[in-house]
């Protein structure tokens, strides 16, 4: 009976069979800059990164920026946040500039995004897609495939890069 | 996905869930309550008769702002629609146990408020009456 309940929440819960695992360590990622230089996601270890995949032209997109751009001057050295525009036509310079931005915004293929995020290629994904690594490139958290609103809000995002920061001073 | 071993602080967590939760179902709820409400006060403001038409004026102009503005902040999915029609069908049913709404000066502030007069408010409406006699008598003196 227990069990039959449990199987029921499940299936009610959206997303729930598709969890993939979390923790897991992070695939490499290459993120293209407009500068012509491109950055390895394994070159960030050392710090917390907040990698999030975005549409430049998707208004939850636009909203979360200006949180992780709050976030990256409110943890600073401790923090890097990285943002990878995978729409077509995507300039990621003048979304930059538009909100303010300071953090690097790259572009990427959907192909390598779905590949990163262990999505199977053509899968509509729900943009923003929050990442949070810890230093040693283990992925903490990720959002659901069709998103996950908590990821990007200002009130959870501090807390969970805080519980993040306060274990690994943790013997 | 969150790694559950991590030991995040669940305050934020239940403000972001609560928040969210009276926009997805709490918001278009009101939204319909107050529309719904809202016309039906206005229609019987202006039934009475007896208040001033900048009143009428602004009463409506502020209902229907309120409805609009509702109408535009809330999130437009079909979940939302049995929400927004429960606060509608509660608007009627609470209108329904409504006699009558009088705008009488408010002793305190001086100014015209709303009177809701109910269905099970016997003297009230007997009040009522004897003042809507009163005056039909003196604008119709033959």
């Amino acid at each position: 009976m227990s069990r039959a309940l449990v199987l029921l929440a499940a299936a009610l819960i959206p997303g729930a069979w598709a969890q993939s695992p979390v923790p897991r360590p992070a695939p490499e990622f290459r993120i293209a800059e407009l500068s012509g230089r491109s950055t390895l996601l394994s070159s960030l270890r050392g710090r917390i990164t907040v990698l999030a995949f975005i549409s430049t032209e998707c208004v939850h997109c636009q909203r979360a920026s200006v949180v992780f751009e709050r976030l990256s001057h409110e943890f600073s050295a401790k923090l890097q946040v990285l943002e990878v525009a995978f729409n077509e036509g995507a300039d990621p310079a003048a979304f930059a500039r538009r909100f303010g931005l300071t953090f690097p915004v790259g572009t990427s293929s959907s192909a390598e995004v779905h590949r990163f995020l262990g999505i199977p290629a053509g899968e509509r994904l729900g943009t923003p897609q929050v990442v949070v690594i810890d230093s040693k490139g283990i992925i903490r958290a990720q959002s659901e495939r069709l998103g996950t609103p908590l990821l990007q809000t200002p009130e959870y995002l501090p807390s969970l890069i805080r519980a993040l920061l306060k274990r690994e001073l943790m013997p | 996905m969150i790694d559950t071993s991590l030991v995040v602080s669940p305050f934020p967590g239940i403000f972001f869930h609560l928040k969210q939760t009276f926009w997805l179902y709490g918001w278009p709820f009101l939204i319909g309550f107050l529309t719904i409400a809202g016309y039906q006060i206005v229609g019987r403001v202006v039934i009475l008769g007896a208040v001033k038409w900048p009143t009428v004026f602004c009463l409506a102009s502020l209902v229907s702002m309120t409805s609009l503005f509702g109408w535009v902040t809330m999130v437009r999915r079909v979940e939302m629609i049995p929400f927004y029609g429960c606060g509608a069908g509660l608007a009627s049913a609470v209108m329904s146990r409504i006699y009558a709404i009088t705008m009488p000066v408010h002793p305190r502030l001086g100014v015209r408020t709303p009177k809701v007069i109910w269905r099970g408010n016997k003297e009230d409406i007997k009040r009522l009456q004897e003042v809507l006699r009163g005056s039909r008598s003196v604008s119709d003196p033959g």
